[in-house]
């Protein structure tokens, strides 16, 4: 009951706050959108270029999104109250997190799957893309949330930076992943990897997080 | 600590990059008590408060709260989501299906507001909405912060009647203020 409660207020915010997630998806459409035409007509690139460009744009949005994932409830008083409630505030960062990757995670992986058949006119490698890009815009928006739980009062960019480092790992998986997808092997050791990672984070990032939060607070 | 008490304090002392904001600061609160802590600015009223709270950890000494004891809390940060109507912020706070909402929107003036954006409202209304989470506490222990900020007399007036009758009930109140507020309290200054 108390789960429900946290998601429906999570997600009453973000309906509400429509910048909060419309924003990052509107950048990602316009990066997708916009890197074709900067590509020569001529070329037969296009389709080898795709990926990595999709694959940093989401990065890219991911760190977009979680700019001020905790700066308002911090600055309001909305996580001292939630502190001194006595409530799970590690519980409370993992819903958090997993609402805005339904709100933005979730689109986004659908969009890069449907401009992978744009770009490669294969629907079945689509389909390969679809659940990794699931999972990878989870990992970044859980490192991306870590960063910007360290550096809460002190703006999102030094959060980022220290966090970007973690992300490679991710990209190199990915780039594995998409090298499978394009030589038709098997890529599923891949895909079981990022879920490895992500299946660690997941529990132990909101962990993590929520003691840096509480450090900010005291 | 007997039982009697709802929160005791002992020696309690907090200090920022080595300057002490205050010493020994101890006292006991018992049920249907009140707590006026006064003091200039910056002289760590709000640290004070915080720190009763369980939010900020002393520098030295304890604070013993009875057991199972629920406390509320207003700050000066008033937990509002500005970009939300007060019907959703109400909602936030889990007091939509509260039986006693309804009589104090009305006291409070704010029933016509319902449906009006928190941003667009005067700080003083933005505090009337804040204080809903007080005025609709079943908490032993209220702990505010500056309540009578940005209130008209009406709302000052309501405020006060309430925290009597929440004392003559048997619940415990410690808050700051600079202004005379007619709650009979034990008064704390800090320097």
């Amino acid at each position: 009951m108390e789960l429900l409660l946290i998601l429906k207020n999570e997600a009453l915010k973000l309906v509400k706050k429509t910048r909060a997630w419309l924003g990052p998806i509107l950048i990602f459409i316009l990066i997708m959108v916009a890197f074709p035409l900067t590509v020569e007509l001529t070329s037969n690139n296009l389709s080898d270029a795709f990926y990595p460009v999709l694959f940093i744009s989401i990065l890219l949005v991911m760190m977009l999104a979680t700019e001020d994932i905790f700066l308002e409830d911090y600055e309001d008083g909305t996580l001292e109250l939630f502190f001194i409630s006595e409530k799970s505030l590690s519980q409370w960062v993992f819903l958090k997190i997993f609402m805005h990757w339904l709100f933005i995670g979730v689109p986004i992986s659908l969009l890069g799957a449907f401009f992978n058949i744009g770009a490669n006119n294969d629907l079945a490698s689509s389909l390969m893309l679809f659940p990794a890009l699931l999972i990878a815009t989870y990992i970044f928006l859980i490192l991306f949330c870590f960063g910007n739980s360290l550096s809460l009062t002190k703006g999102s960019v030094l959060g980022t930076l220290i966090t970007l480092p973690l992300t490679l790992p991710i990209l190199v998986v990915l780039g594995k992943l998409n090298t499978a997808i394009i030589f038709n092997i098997s890529y599923f050791e891949f895909l079981i990897l990022l879920f490895g990672i992500l299946s660690i984070i997941i529990f132990a990032f909101p962990a993590i997080i929520s003691r840096i939060i509480k450090t900010h607070l005291e | 600590m007997e039982n009697s008490y709802l929160i005791e304090a002992d020696n309690l002392a907090y200090k920022i990059n080595e300057v002490k904001l205050f010493t020994n600061f101890s006292f006991s609160l018992k049920a249907g008590e009140a707590l006026h802590i006064q003091g200039s600015n910056g002289s760590g009223k709000s640290t004070l408060i915080r720190i009763l709270c369980g939010i900020t950890p002393p520098s030295k000494g304890k604070v013993s709260k009875k057991n199972g004891l629920a406390f509320s809390y207003l700050g000066h940060k008033n937990a509002l989501k500005t970009y939300l109507s007060v019907r959703d912020n109400i909602s936030l706070l889990g007091l939509s299906q509260h039986e006693s909402l309804k009589p104090f929107l009305l006291s409070l003036d704010l029933s016509e507001k319902l449906d009006v954006i928190v941003a667009n409202l005067s700080f003083g209304q933005q505090k009337k909405v804040a204080l809903l989470r007080i005025f609709l506490t079943s908490a032993d222990l209220i702990l505010l912060d500056e309540p009578f900020v940005g209130l008209d007399s009406t709302s000052h007036d309501l405020l006060c009647k309430f925290l009597e009758k929440k004392l003559n009930t048997g619940a415990g109140l410690v808050y700051t203020s600079h202004i005379p507020t007619g709650i009979s309290s034990k008064n704390i200054v800090l320097d």
